[in-house]
């Protein structure tokens, strides 16, 4: 294995304590804590001190680097509690927090300097001049909109030399709101808020969808780098995230396993994919793969040499198994 | 006492610069050819740009530029080259999208007055101070604040605030949607500008204006940036059963009862979003406001002269 090379991070992220407890998670470096979305997200670790300080122990036994990430949408009464987890985080060890919003990366910038900030894909870093206004408030890793391409990560990387973290696969944020519009079906389904964003939902309009997670909109499609791996390991990228937040933790630890064993074996110097690592993925991917942000193209599209990870709509609607 | 907000209202043409002035507007902002987010928006070119400033001076009023696009970093250094002009007309207020625009604007251009516009995604009074920090004059907050969390926001110092006090809330926050794109993002090429400022005609002047716009990309602008996504009717599926048909919950926010509350929480501009508005709704909306502000007096609800718009002006009528 290459030196130069061996030293890449593999990170995902989990919402509350019971998931974090039913997840396996040996072939992840790295852990982000919280729920982004929503403040009522069952249990989620923003909310709830005591076990964000449990999670960051559970991730510091496993040998894991432990971080905090951020509400990606704040209003002011958000904020005494985002203080106070800072703090918690702070004073648990957390390795680093993620902010999404501008207003936090301030306050975690005057109150909390001994916590290293990660930049999240909703702070909309898209030019190196953007990296640099937020290296003067601390931050030292950037995931860059999701919208740009890799030729223009790679400009914001020569321009400014900061570390990006990118999205290699998952369902990729689309959007936030300050509603949910799940409510309206509290009483026609029988089912209350926090267990309603726990449903499998799909948006589906024309012949594209996407994930509802009530305050949160994903792509339908999971974002799937795993046969461009090299170029992303020969470009120097060495972060990489799986987003599991809405997934099972089957889905967060089969993933993993195959993005591990591919980033090894790239990294060992052979790019070949295996054929049971496509259907780990093609098989929990619900409506198919997607990776066109980051070839200039639409990004649902799909680009690579696999024409069965596009998928079809046709699955969204096959029985829950 | 409390200081009377400035009223800023939206323009798409000459002529609706001349009538948001003329109906009480002390402030008009427009978009800069080319480089204000949202293509379906009107836009000024040079020739417009002059002729509204003009019309804004004469009438005693300012004008506001937005420059709201994410240009990339060829694109950055050629609209770097344009600023100037922009202040020889004595235009000095430019409305940015990114923190990254903001700061190298202000960093080869002290003599402009930055406002981190609505795409900026500030909400907060923490949001606030960061955009204060960072150098902006004023940062622009949507609708959705109210006058109470207002008052917070107006503890930080050294920094204009504007609400929106009339727009469209669609249900992705602005500034953090790229559903658009994730459908269809297109590359396209940016239009020749500034002809008239060089005086070439018809032919792209040597080291005109080129590159691309990602089309379909909200925060990066260009023509038809929004295709309206979010106001189409979607199938729920839960479970992988269809359970229903809908809308995203989208509503256009009219708060034009609590001018004085908003005035008296601090608020500095009172700004109307809705730059392709034609003449005859822009107008009557202005006025309304102006009546508004000049009431100084807490309007009872039933004595607000709604400034409600038709319901048809929702997202492609920003």
């Amino acid at each position: 294995m290459s030196p130069a090379i061996s030293q890449f991070e593999l990170n995902t992220t989990i919402a509350n304590l019971r998931d974090l407890r039913e997840s396996d998670l040996r072939d992840y470096d790295g852990v982000y804590l919280g729920d982004i979305y929503c403040r009522i997200y069952e249990a989620n670790f923003l909310e709830q001190p005591d076990d964000l300080k449990e999670g960051l122990r559970i991730l510091q036994d496993q040998g894991k680097r432990a971080y905090v990430t951020t509400y990606a949408g704040p209003r002011n009464d958000f904020l005494p509690r985002v203080r106070k987890m800072l703090e918690a985080s702070a004073a648990a060890g957390a390795e680093a927090v993620e902010v999404h919003n501008l207003g936090i990366l301030k306050i975690a910038h005057d109150e909390f300097p001994q916590l290293p900030v990660h930049i999240g894909g909703f702070a909309n870093v898209y030019t190196a001049p953007g990296v640099e206004v937020l290296r003067e408030f601390g931050a030292v890793r950037f995931t860059p909109n999701y919208e740009l391409s890799l030729d223009e990560i790679n400009e914001i990387t020569t321009a400014c030399g900061a570390p990006m973290e990118l999205l290699v696969h998952g369902k990729m944020p689309l959007g936030i709101s300050d509603y949910c519009f799940l409510l309206d079906y509290e009483e026609k389904w029988g089912v209350k808020c926090p267990d309603l964003c726990q449903k499998e939902l799909f948006l589906k309009q024309g012949d594209w969808a996407m994930k509802s997670v009530g305050k949160g909109i994903l792509s339908g499609k999971d974002v799937c780098m795993l046969e461009h791996l090299p170029r992303l390991l020969a470009e120097g990228h060495r972060y990489f995230r799986i987003e599991t937040v809405s997934e099972t933790p089957a889905y967060r630890s089969e993933v993993a396993a195959v993005y591990r064993a591919a980033l090894n074996r790239v990294a060992a110097g052979d790019g070949e994919v295996d054929e049971g690592w496509w259907e780990t993925v093609r098989r929990h991917a619900r409506i198919g793969l997607c990776n066109g942000f980051y070839f200039g193209r639409s990004g649902m599209d799909y680009a690579g040499v696999r024409p069965d990870a596009i998928g079809s709509l046709l699955t969204i609607s096959r029985a829950e198994s | 006492m409390t200081a009377v907000p400035v009223l800023l209202a939206p323009a798409g043409s000459r002529q609706a610069v001349a009538a948001a002035l003329d109906a009480g507007a002390d402030a008009v902002y427009v978009g800069l050819k080319g480089w204000s987010r949202g293509g379906a928006r009107r836009e000024l070119d040079w020739d417009e740009l002059v002729a509204a400033q003009r019309e804004a001076a004469s009438a005693g009023g300012r004008l506001q530029v937005a420059i709201n696009t994410i240009p990339k970093a060829r694109e950055r250094a050629q609209l770097f080259e344009r600023i100037p002009g922009l202040l020889d007309l004595g235009i000095d207020e430019v409305i940015v999208n990114d923190v990254g625009m903001l700061a190298a604007l202000r960093k080869r251009f002290p003599g402009l007055r930055l406002t981190a516009g609505i795409g900026c995604g500030a909400q907060t009074v923490a949001d606030v101070a960061f955009f204060r920090d960072l150098g902006a004059h004023a940062v622009v907050l949507p609708g959705t604040v109210s006058p109470a969390e207002m008052r917070e926001i107006r503890t930080v110092h050294g920094i204009a605030v504007e609400i929106m006090i009339h727009m469209v809330e669609e249900f992705v926050l602005l500034g953090k949607c790229w559903m658009p794109s994730y459908v269809h993002l297109k590359p396209s090429p940016l239009p020749s500008l500034f002809r008239s400022q060089t005086g070439d005609g018809d032919d792209a002047p040597e080291g005109a204006l080129s590159g691309l716009r990602q089309t379909g990309s909200m925060k990066r602008g260009g023509v038809g940036a929004c295709f309206r996504i979010c106001q189409q009717s979607w199938e729920l599926y839960v479970g992988g059963r269809r359970v229903d048909a809908r809308l995203f919950p989208s509503r256009q926010i009219s708060r034009i009862a609590e001018v004085k509350a908003y005035a008296e929480a601090g608020v500095d501009v009172l700004k109307l979003q809705g730059r392709s508005l034609p003449v005859e709704l822009l107008a009557p909306l202005v006025r309304r406001y102006r009546e508004a502000i000049d009431a100084r007096t807490v309007p009872a609800a039933d004595e607000v002269r709604s400034a409600a718009l038709p319901a048809t002006w929702a997202v492609v009528g920003r």
